[in-house]
């Protein structure tokens, strides 16, 4: 779990870096930013393998997350480094890892401070339920008053994909979660006790249109990594979920993509291409429109290939 | 000497710092390029005063000439500052060897990239000398993007009587000439001299991190992250690409390249080194692209190391070529190698420079201290020679660590002494701490560039760093160093025991107590 917490720290300390280095005196520096990319992928890394306890910890609001449920590996030693997730709903994981780390980015600057990723991570970090729970709440703080409603400690279905962090994300609007009112919104409907995957489908979709916090309800986690999007992103996670769920996340992957890309912004003229799906959120509209990706485009990119997509594009557009 | 073990038994001399030259850059007067002298004030209480433009001044890289006279340091702001070593004199038998500013002059100034919207830093990223061969010194400076030959001139003389001009430079009337004279030489006073005589810009897209001038004295090499240009000192508008690693499809990108240097000796082999850790010779007798290396050191990783940084700490930030060319050094963040270039497989010594930031990695990658890069170097020439401190009872002086200023220090012509050659290595670390190895006697030694611990003429104390547990009286505790305060170039005079060391934006110039 340590680990898991660490991996998640680290990803946002990097995301930071790489964010923080496009304005930086003198051009992107190459040698800096593989390393730095680097790092995030070990971090990935870990945080796959990470045994995932099948159901994200079901916080209370304001609890740590402490990963109520099954989870089996709350406590399970994280695979360790490059270990093949042992549980086969790890394996779901994939993409939302990618995911989780772009959309930190513009959150990193606002979140301002890594550490409450790791307290956070704590609680629901071994999981991914729990990371997209520790997510929702760093998504909450930094958006304001935490959700109630979601309280929910509930579990989340495993199946939800509401992990999905919202792509939307404004890309330069790191500041601003227009999206929290629409996290509100879209959490509303998640009921606060077990929650009915209500449409697992649509609304993961549907939140990460919101782009924030939609997520998987409850997610009390207080001590969310100030990357808020990043810990979305592991909430996709739930457990193996089911491949709808799993391809929710893809989306949302995408999405995120595409918000980094955003990020980078005009430097990246290649990145356009890279970005599948980003034209997933709509709803939110906001940067979308430069990825201009295939709308609904499930990237089949492999998660590695996903992952390096951000940074690859960074260094080809420098 | 100072010694490096609190016993007073060691037999670890290294002859090194006695006496402590400290030049403060940070009142330095900067002109244009081409003026001369500069007026320096070396104070102490400047630095602190001048806070705003502390940063412009930080020094970014330090460099002696070949006979070791001159030294230059090159900053963030894009200024050379060169200093001379004085000359013996009689009169003040203690200023022999002290070295003060010679010359000051803009190398580098910001550009703007308008294509890629990018501020081009005039940082002065490394300086080389070209072996001197005439009166004037030349030396090689390169920013980011654009290298410059400098050639750095004296004028001590100047020509009087003219014929058609009088001395203050007017013309003269010719019919009132009514007789003719030769000008003679008078001597004026020193005027220095820095005069930009060739500039090399455009060969690289990335930004360049070495410079290093071949040995047959007419081509030199630069290096950016993923390629290596060979130049020729007389040609600017062209320039060869000799090591190209840059993939086809730029995702694919593993690694870059941090250091190059020819080899002192062989004017055909260059090393290069890459930010995995990995160091390639090549040879161009081979081919003209140098993309299949013809060694390549890399020392197999140690799996129960592991970590998250891993790769970055294995990532080479500098490296040297001994004097002989025997040898080789390389510098990651936690350690030094020496590379015996006969044996790929492993480096023949590893120093660990301070391996007590090994558990802190995580906290030095939030605080960007992970990706300083550290330089390494050699003592003078391998042939250059000094005792060792058990060597100095023959001639009957003190043990080492007797007390402050009871040192002393056997030169290679002591009578009395015996001579031995003596290897050693130096690279810096934080908290204004920098270590030197011993590579003969295995011995090594923390030492401090500060103020407040080193006074003119004074010994440097050897500093320990506690990693844990009880912390003896004198130590210092990991978790109080300043890693703001970093040494991240020194440099060692070719011949003799003396080494300049930049600290933030101060230089310090140590060297042995003439006895």
């Amino acid at each position: 779990m340590e680990f898991k917490l660490e991996a998640h720290r680290i990803v946002s300390i990097s995301l930071g870096k790489i964010y923080n280095s496009r304005v930086q005196r003198g051009g992107i520096k190459l040698h800096k930013n593989l390393l730095v990319s680097l790092v995030l992928r070990s971090a990935r890394q870990v945080y796959l393998s990470d045994p995932c306890p099948g159901l994200y910890l079901a916080g209370h609001p304001g609890a740590p997350a402490l990963p109520q449920q099954p989870g089996e590996s709350v406590a399970g030693p994280p695979a360790g480094w490059g270990e093949p997730p042992p549980p086969a709903a790890c394996a779901a994981w994939p993409e939302p890892e990618p995911q989780l780390e772009l959309p930190a980015v513009p959150e990193v600057p606002r979140a301002g401070d890594a550490e409450p990723a790791a307290s956070v991570t704590g609680a629901g970090d071994t999981l991914q339920g729990g990371e997209a729970e520790a997510a929702e709440a760093a998504w909450r703080r930094v958006e304001g008053p935490r959700e109630t409603a979601v309280g929910g400690s509930d579990v989340f279905p495993q199946g939800l994909g509401a992990a999905r962090r919202p792509c939307g994300f404004p890309p330069g609007d790191e500041d601003k979660m227009s999206a929290s009112p629409r996290v509100d919104g879209c959490c509303a409907p998640r009921p606060a006790g077990p929650e009915p995957p209500v449409p697992p489908p649509v609304c993961p979709r549907k939140r990460g249109a919101e782009g924030v916090g939609g997520g998987p309800a409850d997610f009390p986690a207080p001590g969310s990594t100030p990357l808020k999007k990043p810990r979305r992103n592991s909430e996709e996670q739930p457990g193996g979920a089911a491949a709808a769920a799993a391809q929710e996340e893809e989306e949302m992957e995408t999405g995120n993509v595409a918000n980094l890309i955003s990020i980078f912004g005009s430097s990246f003229s290649g990145l356009l291409r890279k970005s599948p799906g980003g034209g997933r959120e709509e709803a939110e509209g906001e940067e979308s429109g430069p990825e201009a990706a295939e709308p609904g485009q499930i990237c089949c990119d492999k998660p590695v290939l996903r992952d390096i997509n951000p940074w690859s594009t960074a260094i080809v557009a420098f | 000497m100072t010694t490096f073990r609190k016993h007073s038994s060691s037999s670890f001399n290294f002859a090194v710092h006695l006496s402590l030259t400290t030049q403060s850059r940070s009142m330095l007067v900067c002109q244009g390029p081409g003026i001369g002298s500069v007026t320096h004030k070396p104070t102490w209480a400047l630095g602190a005063r001048t806070k705003k433009w502390l940063l412009a001044d930080v020094i970014s890289t330090v460099e002696f000439s070949h006979s070791g006279d001159l030294l230059a340091t090159g900053d963030k702001g894009g200024r050379v500052v060169i200093f001379q070593r004085e000359q013996e004199n009689k009169s003040r038998p203690h200023s022999r060897g002290e070295y003060n500013v010679y010359s000051t002059f803009q190398s580098h100034e910001p550009e703007f990239d308008y294509l890629k919207s990018l501020e081009i830093e005039e940082k002065i990223n490394k300086i080389r000398w070209l072996p001197q061969q005439s009166a004037a010194h030349f030396l090689l400076s390169t920013n980011d993007k654009t290298i410059k030959l400098w050639k750095i001139s004296e004028r001590d003389k100047r020509a009087e009587g003219y014929n058609l001009k009088d001395e203050d430079g007017r013309l003269r009337d010719p019919f009132r000439i009514t007789a003719l004279r030769v000008p003679i030489l008078k001597p004026m006073d020193l005027m220095v001299e820095a005069s930009p005589r060739r500039i090399f810009a455009n060969a690289h897209t990335y930004h360049i991190n070495s410079i290093s001038v071949n040995s047959d004295h007419e081509t030199y090499l630069s290096a950016d992250d993923l390629r290596i240009n060979l130049w020729h000192l007389e040609i600017t508008d062209r320039s060869f690409n000799i090591v190209d690693i840059k993939p086809a499809n730029m995702e694919e990108l593993t690694e870059v390249i941090t250091a190059a240097e020819f080899h002192p000796h062989q004017c055909n082999v260059l090393v290069y080194s890459s930010s995995k850790g990995t160091i390639r010779l090549c040879d161009m007798r081979s081919s003209a692209l140098c993309d299949q290396h013809s060694k390549f050191f890399e020392e197999p990783e140690d799996p129960s190391s592991r970590s998250f940084f891993s790769e970055i700490i294995s990532s080479v930030s500098d490296v040297k070529f001994s004097h002989s060319g025997r040898y080789m050094m390389t510098r990651d963040y936690l350690s030094v190698k020496v590379w015996d270039l006969n044996m790929e497989s492993r480096p023949v010594e590893t120093h660990q420079v301070h391996e007590y930031l090994r558990s802190k990695l995580c906290s030095l990658y939030e605080n960007d201290c992970i990706f300083d890069k550290f330089e390494c170097c050699w003592n003078g020439s391998d042939r250059s020679t000094y005792s060792c401190a058990w060597q100095c009872s023959h001639l009957g002086s003190t043990w080492p660590g007797a007390g402050e200023g009871s040192h002393s220090r056997v030169w290679s012509s002591g009578p009395g002494g015996r001579l031995r050659p003596c290897s050693a290595i130096m690279t810096g670390s934080y908290n204004n701490f920098f270590r030197m190895f011993d590579r003969t006697t295995w011995r090594d030694v923390t030492l401090e560039a500060s103020r407040e611990n080193s006074k003119p003429r004074a010994s440097l104390k050897p500093r320990r760093v506690c990693a844990g547990g009880k912390r003896k009286k004198d130590e210092v505790s990991v978790d109080s160093l300043d890693f703001s305060k970093k040494i991240l170039h020194t440099a060692w005079h070719p011949a003799e025991n003396i080494i300049a060391v930049a600290a933030t934006n101060n230089l310090y110039i140590f060297q042995d107590k003439a006895n």
